[in-house]
């Protein structure tokens, strides 16, 4: 099995370059038994990938320990779930299922487009099979997933502790596919540029996989930071790390990106500016690969340092040369059929939302590229870590938050006063209303004033829009109020599917902000003694040793949790002990509720029987993972299939 | 260049003008030396809060009864310099590993840490924690 998984690696190498060249030179000379053939051939190269990725599995799930991945990532003991997702846990593997996953999305663009796009599919064709050929350049090369150890171990080392939590079986792949998925987007702006196509084509047919790719980048991060808060232990869900920053940039750029198509949808602007954003956006899919695994930039997670990065840096180094010469090449294409009226306008609020969306990317790669760049420069190593991207991220958030409610709702063109009082007095007001109930609970702090008034309102404006359809619906359907609501929505899913999203994004700024009341204790207690915690008493009861599985030893701390006076209930936090793995791993446990998250931490036990605890009090956390939810919905609502859509696809692209 | 044309290329500047602002502030506020413990002696008196990385000395880490504070050694093979941490540990504190520790030096010389972080880079590299026990 093994053999025929590296057989198929080697052979996706030359059936990739195949494809890709043959595509080329098709498209260009018109040559309809070579774009055939080099189709054909990219089917091939998906099952290959699907032949190796099965190998990898089979590999994994028949415990074959000669092979050294699957020795490094699994043993005996470890269960059926968590050994599906070892498949991923290593670079080696994460490289084989982003390939694979490459492989199956240009596959289905493909037959997507088997009776449409015909002037530009063999340049989408070559551009994902090139990218292809270049994953199987790795496997083949610097980083051989089937390599095998010289002699048959009896068992192998172990999944790392921190890998086995089930958000870990999901944030790698869903991050995998969020990456995966811009390509197909940029290889259809890059292929319209090549064969020289005008127009708006491109957008439409690769909408879907823009919201596809943006949806998964969004989960995919908002997964690490429920993993990381969960699992990580150190009380909060971001640390603004690389690694984390590296997935962050491209869905910055990303979001800027599925904005500005809509200027270029509606009206033909901004075209150059599109084309150059989707390209970022795929360079920053691998520029951030590049980081995290060359070791130029330490990080807590990084995979280690490896030759890898290189060839990333290499590929990225190409992929910008490549775009950047296209764009320049074919400018005249690219010229704006409108010009931007007034500043008051919805082109403008779009304008901006973009510039501060790529400045906000633009500071992101600043403070992470910083040591480096201050130790290329300066010789000397400076570090800047989350206090200056909270510094940074803070203020272009909250003009990012209050641009949210302003662009859906302004004028194209230009917006006249009437337009700005008919949709911003109530929003307005509503905002007046909100600041005014957060100085009457007496929170003082300015940013959260600032950042929940900009929550209200966004929200308003967003109610007033519902309010308003559903209101011209009762009377022009005679409907009631609900059908009315659902017809609106389901009738304008775009619209309606966004204006979720970001209500999903205002709960997930009042998540945010919550951060500035954080709280918490470190201490020392013995069995039956209590501390405090803002208006909470936890009781330290005592601790349970067991030992569940021969390569585990589990150590769970009872406490009684009380607040103002009331029983609440009993928290137990753990901490394990792995076989293979010196160091104890600990197992928070949380409270929570929409108000706030009791986070606690076994920080240690001692030989005097006392044990110290870390205990956080984190107000609003929920909010972020019911704004995660939302933004889900609204995406899902975007994408959902529309037969007006599909016509004007249909017709455009015959 | 019309007029209109302007009024945006003013706004443009305007906002990133303001987002590099943001970031030099950032940076002059918030950035910190990040020295080897060689490097940290040109720090020594000067009240700064700085980084610094080095290599916990085996056998050299005491924890008292509370477990909330420790005194180690972290050397980089050239120099070896005390620290004095408080706060709990994290779960990959233990000798001979590589450690980060942001604080400053009292008269004495001993290093103050405010903050202890373990980086250790083959976290997720199976093979390479092997080679390191």
């Amino acid at each position: 099995m093994t053999g025929l998984g590296e057989i198929s690696l080697s052979l996706s190498l030359i059936v990739a370059l195949y494809a890709a060249a043959v595509s080329f030179i098709g498209g260009a000379r018109n040559n309809q038994v070579m774009v055939q053939s080099a189709q054909n051939a990219f089917y091939a190269l998906f099952a290959l990938y699907t032949v190796a990725s099965a190998a990898l599995m089979y590999a994994f799930v028949t415990r074959d320990f000669s092979i050294e991945y699957v020795y490094n990532y699994s043993n005996r003991d470890l269960g059926m779930f968590y050994t599906v997702s070892a498949f991923w846990a290593g670079q080696k593997g994460s490289l084989l299922l982003w390939g694979w996953m490459l492989a199956l999305f240009g596959a289905i663009a493909l037959f997507q487009n088997r009776n449409k796009n015909r002037r530009i599919m063999p340049y989408t064709t070559g551009i994902i099979a090139a990218t292809l050929a270049f994953f199987s350049l790795l496997m083949v090369f610097p980083s051989p997933v089937f390599d095998r150890l010289p002699g048959l171990p009896p068992d192998g080392y172990g999944l790392n502790p921190m890998l086995q939590n089930p958000g870990m079986i999901f944030h790698p792949p869903t991050l995998y596919v969020g990456f995966v998925a811009f390509a197909i987007p940029f290889a259809f702006a890059m292929a319209a540029l090549m064969a020289r196509q005008e127009g708006e084509v491109w957008i439409h047919s690769t909408r879907r996989w823009t919201v596809f790719a943006w949806f998964f980048l969004t989960m995919g991060n908002l997964l690490g930071a429920n993993w990381a808060y969960v699992e990580l232990g150190w009380g909060g869900y971001w640390a603004w790390d690389p690694v984390e920053n590296a997935s962050f940039m491209p869905w910055l750029v990303g979001t800027a990106y599925l904005h500005s198509v809509m200027v270029q949808e509606k009206k033909g602007m901004l075209k150059i500016w599109n084309v150059a954003l989707v390209s970022v956006t795929f360079c920053l899919t691998i520029f951030g690969t590049f980081i995290t695994r060359s070791g130029l930039i330490s990080s807590v997670h990084s995979f280690g340092e490896t030759t890898v990065g290189y060839y990333f840096l290499a590929f990225l180094i190409l992929t910008i040369a490549f775009s950047v010469y296209l764009i320049l090449s074919r400018r005249e294409l690219l010229r704006s059929v409108n010009s931007l009226d007034s500043m008051v306008s919805r082109e403008s609020s779009f304008l901006f939302n973009n510039l501060i969306l790529i400045g906000a990317a633009f500071a992101v790669m600043w403070g992470t590229t910083f040591p480096m760049i201050s130790e290329a420069v300066r010789g000397v190593k400076i570090t800047v870590g989350p206090p200056f991207f909270n510094k940074v991220m803070t203020p272009i958030g909250l003009a990012l938050l209050i641009l949210t409610g302003i662009c859906p709702l302004i004028a194209w063109r230009k917006a006249s006063l009437a337009n700005l009082k008919r949709n911003f007095v109530v929003p307005f007001m509503t905002a007046v209303l909100a600041g005014a109930a957060v100085l009457a609970l007496g929170i003082r702090d300015i940013f959260a004033w600032l950042f929940f008034s900009a929550c209200a309102f966004v929200a308003g404006t967003i109610a007033l829009e519902l309010a308003r359809g559903v209101k011209a619906r009762m009377s022009g359907n005679a409907e009631n109020p609900l059908a009315a609501a659902f017809n609106l929505v389901w009738k304008n899913k775009r619209r309606y599917g966004g204006y979720t999203i970001h209500i999903g994004v205002v709960c997930m700024f009042i998540g945010f902000t919550g951060n500035l009341f954080n709280q918490q204790v470190e201490t020392t207690v013995r069995p039956g003694e209590s501390f405090a915690i803002k208006n909470y008493r936890l009781t330290y009861v005592g601790t349970d040793y067991s030992k569940p599985k021969p390569t585990k030893e589990e150590f769970v701390a009872t406490v009684l949790v009380e607040k103002d006076g009331k029983k609440l209930g009993y928290m137990q936090p753990e901490k394990n002990f792995y076989k293979n793995y010196d160091m104890p791993n600990s197992e928070v446990a949380i409270m929570s509720t929409m108000r706030e998250d009791l986070y606690l931490i076994f920080a240690a036990m001692n030989p005097d029987e006392s044990a110290t605890f870390k205990a956080h009090v984190n107000p609003l956390v929920k909010w972020l993972w019911v704004g995660g939810m939302v933004m889900g919905i609204g995406t899902i609502i975007t994408m959902w299939p529309d037969k007006r859509e599909k016509r004007l696809i249909q017709a455009l692209t015959e | 260049m019309n007029k209109t044309q302007k009024k945006f290329l003013i706004g443009g500047l305007v906002v990133v003008g303001a987002v590099a602002y943001l970031i030099y502030a950032g940076i002059k506020e918030t950035s910190v030396y990040y020295l080897t413990v060689t490097e940290s002696a040109s720090m020594a008196g000067s009240g700064q809060d700085f980084r610094m990385e080095g290599n916990v000395v085996p056998g050299t880490i005491k924890v008292a009864g509370n477990a909330l504070d420790a005194d180690f050694v972290i050397t980089d093979a050239a120099k070896q310099v005390p620290v004095k941490y408080h706060g709990t540990l994290p779960d990959m504190f233990k000798d001979n590993i590589k450690v980060v520790v942001q604080g400053k030096y009292d008269p004495s010389g001993t290093f103050i840490a405010h903050t202890l972080l373990t980086s250790c880079p083959s976290k997720y590299e199976a093979s390479k924690q092997g080679q390191n026990t």
